[in-house]
């Protein structure tokens, strides 16, 4: 059976972590191949000899790592390389890079020892090819997606949204400060805004939020469907984006869902229930009071349309087979 | 040649400007590049503007009508209604040189990541006659910042934007059922740098400017000083709708951003022979920050001894001065 070596730098809890254990644990990702999660050093990963058909990275680019990279190239002449960009879209460099000829050079050139780039949302793809980062015919779409089966579980909101939830970490990224404004300028007194997450903004978003009694902190939550559980809506607000998991697991769990529309969020604001264009506290606040006078049931997925675990994994599968030039096992587990 | 769908666009938001579009629209059909279409917006006039346009009668010449939305809400007409790759403004008292519109296409397709060219602009008064100043900016290696504290793209007849960098930053207020905004309508005197800031700040789109003067940008002969209050005031207002959006990036800036923006009120206030007020706002500029001193001391301290001449010796010795400012650039 064909092998996947899946090389990450990053360990710690979060989106990539949480697609990773999908890729390695989900059936229909194991009927076609063999997935094996390695953990290496950003800075050298290829510092062990690595056995695998493909070998996959999901690090972060930097210049630190380029020559790490060209190592990776070097030590495995012979087998694919594919590259996952989890970090960076348009929105990550106007809010981070001050030198963005040089960071697009880096991008080019690290893109350049990889065989395919994957990119996690059509936005994002758009972003690498307008840009000229990486050739059209180079760069593929594969969403990541992670086990949606707990948040469909969940009974679907029907009515107007009393309870706002803001989920992940705290971080300029999140951009969770423009909700805590916008929700400040609703005036229902039964209206809650829960927000789960911990990170360096933790003071500033609490002095945003100021005394509004109507706005909660809540610890870290391993298990988002506990969270999603105790809210109507689920806002993402964020200023930059590749891909954006909560919104998946937000619609998988019929949740009133609100996205800026930026980055790998434009991917979701057709399917969520309230796209937010624009990214000023007032274009939030029209969006909130929206939301809550909301009163049809969220749609979920219809019942043809193919999952998005489902797209994931034969996105995978077509990637792998335009790879080797093989035709790779298809089993039921495919199509869950 | 002309069914086939333009590369370019050129948007002419008018309001009651049947007295210069005339000239406007002959200097936009003179450009020397060959696909192009021009929109005009016809903001409900109730002059001539449409006659004049319709006098034309050329099949490069759009007509858009509507009712009275202001300068933000005519631009944003203009895009919906443009076909082209690339989009340029002129506004209808403006004029462009013949190769504009063609150097800022080459610009644009050499480079993928800019997402708007500028160029600078030669200063014209009522008649059309050059006043003798020029806008000539910064062209390259342009930041966020560069373009909160000084504005290179100067004037709204000076850039052309890709279309998919306007896309990127469209948006849609909720009481909006017609087409998306991309300038802000809410806002009046700050919409251009609105937009220009918010694309550095929500986007990797590169702005940079191409040689030469390509621009003739015309002056009133007289500003309203009772306007420069309300334009501190919409300043203020976009500055608020912006912070947001990256709240370090205007903790570290604003002061600074603050002072060039009293600087520029109190050369308009000189202009229009405000002593005090001139006299009032440099010494507020100073107060926000020294930088303007330090990164362009010679504008900062013409602008201040202008004020104080104005205040102590009157608009004669002003006149006099002018003479001598007249040989420096101005930027804003």
């Amino acid at each position: 059976m064909l092998r996947i070596a899946h090389l990450v730098d990053d360990t710690g809890p979060g989106g990539v972590t949480r697609y990773l254990d999908f890729l390695a644990r989900d059936p229909g990702m194991q009927a076609f191949a063999q997935h094996e999660v390695i953990a290496v050093p950003r800075a050298n990963p290829a510092i062990r000899p690595i056995e695998a058909d493909i070998i996959v990275s999901h690090l972060a680019i930097t210049w630190r790592g380029l020559a790490g990279l060209m190592l990776l190239r070097a030590r495995n002449a012979g087998t694919p390389l594919v590259h996952v960009e989890h970090s960076y879209s348009a929105g990550f460099v106007a809010a981070r890079v001050t030198a963005r000829a040089r960071f697009q050079t880096l991008l080019r050139c690290a893109y350049a020892l990889f065989d395919r780039v994957v990119a996690v949302s059509e936005g994002q793809r758009l972003w690498l090819v307008s840009r000229g980062l990486a050739p059209a015919e180079k760069v593929e779409v594969i969403h990541p997606c992670v086990d949606l089966s707990a948040f469909r579980a969940l009974p679907a909101v029907a009515g107007p949204a009393r309870t706002f939830g803001l989920i992940g970490r705290f971080d300029a990224q999140k951009g969770f400060d423009i909700a805590i404004l916008a929700f400040r300028a609703l005036s229902g007194p039964d209206l809650r805004l829960n927000i789960y997450g911990s990170g360096a903004e933790e003071q500033s978003l609490r002095a945003a939020a100021g005394t509004d009694p109507r706005i909660r902190f809540h610890a870290f939550v391993a298990d988002p469907v506990a969270a999603m559980a105790q809210c109507d809506a689920i806002l993402m607000p964020s200023r930059w984006e590749p891909y954006g998991i909560v919104a998946l697991e937000a619609r998988a769990a019929g949740r009133l869902l609100a996205v800026s529309c930026i980055d790998g969020l434009r991917d979701h604001a057709e399917e969520a229930s309230h796209p937010c264009r624009g990214l000023s506290v007032t274009d939030w606040t029209d969006s909130l009071s929206e939301m809550t006078a909301h009163v049809v049931t969220v749609p979920r997925r219809r019942a043809s349309a193919p999952s998005p675990e489902r797209k994931t994994r034969e996105g995978w599968l077509g990637l792998f087979e335009s790879l080797t030039g093989e035709v790779l096992r298809r089993s039921p587990h495919l199509v869950a | 040649m002309t069914l086939l769908t333009p590369r370019a666009s050129i948007v002419v938001p008018a309001y009651n400007v049947a007295a210069t579009l005339g000239d406007t629209l002959r200097s936009l059909l003179a450009q020397t590049y060959a696909a192009f279409e021009i929109v005009v917006v016809d903001d409900g006039s109730c002059d001539g503007t449409v006659a004049m346009a319709r006098s034309f009668d050329d099949a490069r010449i759009r007509i858009v009508q509507q009712a009275n939305r202001g300068l933000a809400g005519a631009r944003n007409s203009g895009i919906a209604a443009a076909r082209g790759r690339f989009i340029g403004f002129c506004d209808a008292d403006d004029l462009w040189r013949p190769g504009k519109l063609a150097a800022h296409i080459a610009h644009l397709e050499d480079n993928p990541q800019v997402g708007i060219s500028f160029s600078g602009a030669i200063l014209i008064d009522d008649a059309g006659q050059p006043t003798g100043l020029s806008q000539r900016p910064r062209l390259r290696g342009i930041t966020a910042a560069h373009m909160f504290k000084r504005n290179p793209i100067g004037n709204g007849s000076s850039p052309v934007i890709r279309r998919t960098a306007l896309e990127d930053i469209a948006f849609r207020p909720r009481h909006e059922e017609l087409r998306d905004w991309y300038f802000d309508e809410r806002l009046r005197q700050s919409e251009d740098i609105e937009l220009w800031l918010r694309l550095m700040l929500s986007t990797d789109w590169t702005v940079e400017g191409i040689p030469g003067l390509l621009t003739q940008y015309r002056v009133a002969a007289q500003g309203l000083s009772a306007g420069i209050t309300a334009q501190y005031g919409n300043w203020n207002r976009m500055v608020g709708k912006l912070v947001p959006l990256n709240p370090g990036f205007f903790a570290a800036t604003l002061p600074a951003a603050r002072a060039y923006q009293l600087r520029y009120l109190a050369r308009r206030a000189v202009t229009s022979g405000q002593g005090d007020q001139a006299l009032a706002l440099m010494r507020q500029s100073f107060a926000a920050s020294r930088l303007p001193l330090w990164e362009e001391p010679a504008k900062t301290l013409t602008t201040l001894t202008a004020a104080l001449v104005l205040r102590l010796a009157g608009p004669k010795a002003i006149d006099l001065m002018r003479r001598q400012l007249r040989r420096r650039t101005a930027n804003s």
